[in-house]
């Protein structure tokens, strides 16, 4: 004669379901936070296409982005300066999209821009010091000028750093009052 | 044996980091220090130093990287008072940094005993091992009003509740001074071209910082006076900074 567990097992087995129906929903939701509802690429106020400025056209990235050899911050032009250009631009004058720049340019309103690359307030980042080691723009922000929209592609977080830190046997690149602030 | 102590021995070598380029080194003036508190306000205002309130100063909970100590000389009425700014000393054998379970506090390779806010668990253990008192917890998180929050030190985090924080040595401004350096293709910051609040705002100048590395520096100069002393130095914490005694007439 043998003894089965599965008698025992049976009055487990609505809560192992139910345990596996939250696991499963778990990992769903986890992956449609991460392909629909990350800040990875956010909808921007006005559908700026890097592709058409950078590879299009051809514009240089630190022709709008000024500061970023120059400063920490890299910099998001003003609004006079994308007029600047957009002014003498007949072609699209009348599309929608420069429509909306022409309304922030006569309402005197910056564009609230939505913030892709970030890190934390206790963190030092200079853009100064990396272009300044030869960095290319893209090493970090990816191929920026292939995207209609702009889409995060480094994790931003700190062992992304150190590793390219190590990597480059950055003088002091590991000291943590390097970056930390 | 011999050379396991031997290496030991150079291995607690104070001032290891000799081979590196910078030793921040600070002397204090005894006889200049006319006890103005100056450099505290400095401070203050540099390192977003809150405001802790009354209630919170009478129970001790104050908050200021260097403060001055005063203290009495002699019997009344030949009685003297001398002032004693206090701050970070900047040990090279540092006790809080062996106390730190999360390595938090550490020395870096300018000779700075650092601070990382954002590493910080708040046991406390490194004010309680530290002799000169200077380590200071934030007990609550503090707020600025408005619109006080527009004078925040960009380059300085604000440290919230829970976390320990020191004096030290405006380190931004030293990362300014590196970073300028870098940019004129210079090995070494020059001397003078790091000042911090304090010693910019001493009015008579008792305060004197520099790279004691280099022996050019105008603090390596004051380093080597007869009047210098180190605070408890009988603890062998090997401080960074030199005092310079008062001249007894």
């Amino acid at each position: 004669m043998s003894i089965s567990v599965l008698d025992a097992l049976r009055p487990a087995k609505k809560p192992a379901l139910l345990g596996l129906v939250v696991v499963v929903g778990l990992f769903v939701g986890a992956w449609v936070h991460g392909k629909y509802f990350s800040d990875r690429s956010p909808i921007q106020p006005i559908e700026f296409s890097h592709r058409i400025h950078a590879t299009d056209n051809e514009i240089p990235c630190q022709h709008c982005h000024i500061y970023a050899d120059r400063t920490p911050v890299a910099g998001v032009p003003s609004v006079s300066k994308c007029m600047g250009c957009h002014n003498s631009v007949p072609s699209v004058r009348e599309s929608p999209e420069i429509l909306k720049l022409a309304t922030y340019w006569e309402n005197r309103e910056p564009i609230p821009w939505i913030k892709v690359y970030d890190v934390p307030d206790y963190v030092h980042f200079t853009h100064k010091r990396h272009i300044k080691a030869g960095l290319a723009c893209q090493e970090c922000h990816g191929p920026v000028e292939t995207m209609d929209r702009i889409t995060r592609v480094a994790s931003m977080r700190m062992p992304w750093c150190v590793d390219c830190h190590t990597e480059r046997n950055v003088e002091h690149g590991r000291d943590c009052w390097t970056c930390h602030k | 044996m011999s050379t396991i102590v031997e290496k030991l021995r150079q291995y607690s070598k104070p001032g290891y980091y000799d081979k590196f380029d910078y030793h921040w080194t600070m002397t204090i003036d005894l006889d200049r220090c006319t006890g103005c508190e100056a450099c505290v306000v400095a401070c203050q205002a540099e390192n977003n130093l809150p405001i802790v309130g009354e209630e919170r100063f009478a129970e001790n909970r104050e908050i200021k990287w260097i403060r001055i100590e005063r203290y009495w000389e002699g019997e009344y009425p030949d009685i003297k008072m001398g002032f004693i700014p206090m701050l970070c000393q900047q040990c090279d054998d540092a006790p809080c940094e062996t106390a730190c379970p999360v390595y938090a506090t550490y020395h870096n390779q300018d000779g700075l005993n650092t601070q990382i806010y954002n590493r910080c668990i708040g046991t406390r253990t490194c004010a309680v091992y530290c002799p000169y008192e200077v380590r200071y917890f934030n007990w609550f998180t503090y707020t600025w009003d408005e619109p006080l929050e527009q004078q925040l030190n960009p380059d300085v985090t604000v440290r919230e509740k829970g976390v320990m924080e020191k004096c030290t040595f405006c380190i931004q401004r030293i990362r300014i001074a590196k970073d300028n350096a870098k940019d004129d293709n210079r090995r070494r910051v020059r001397d003078g071209e790091v000042v911090p609040a304090c010693v910019q705002s001493c009015p008579t100048e008792a305060l004197v910082f520099g790279n004691s590395n280099d022996p050019e520096a105008k603090v390596s100069k004051m380093m080597k006076s007869p009047r210098g002393y180190k605070v408890l130095e009988e603890l062998h914490t090997t401080p960074s900074i030199v005092y310079l005694t008062k001249v007894q007439s």
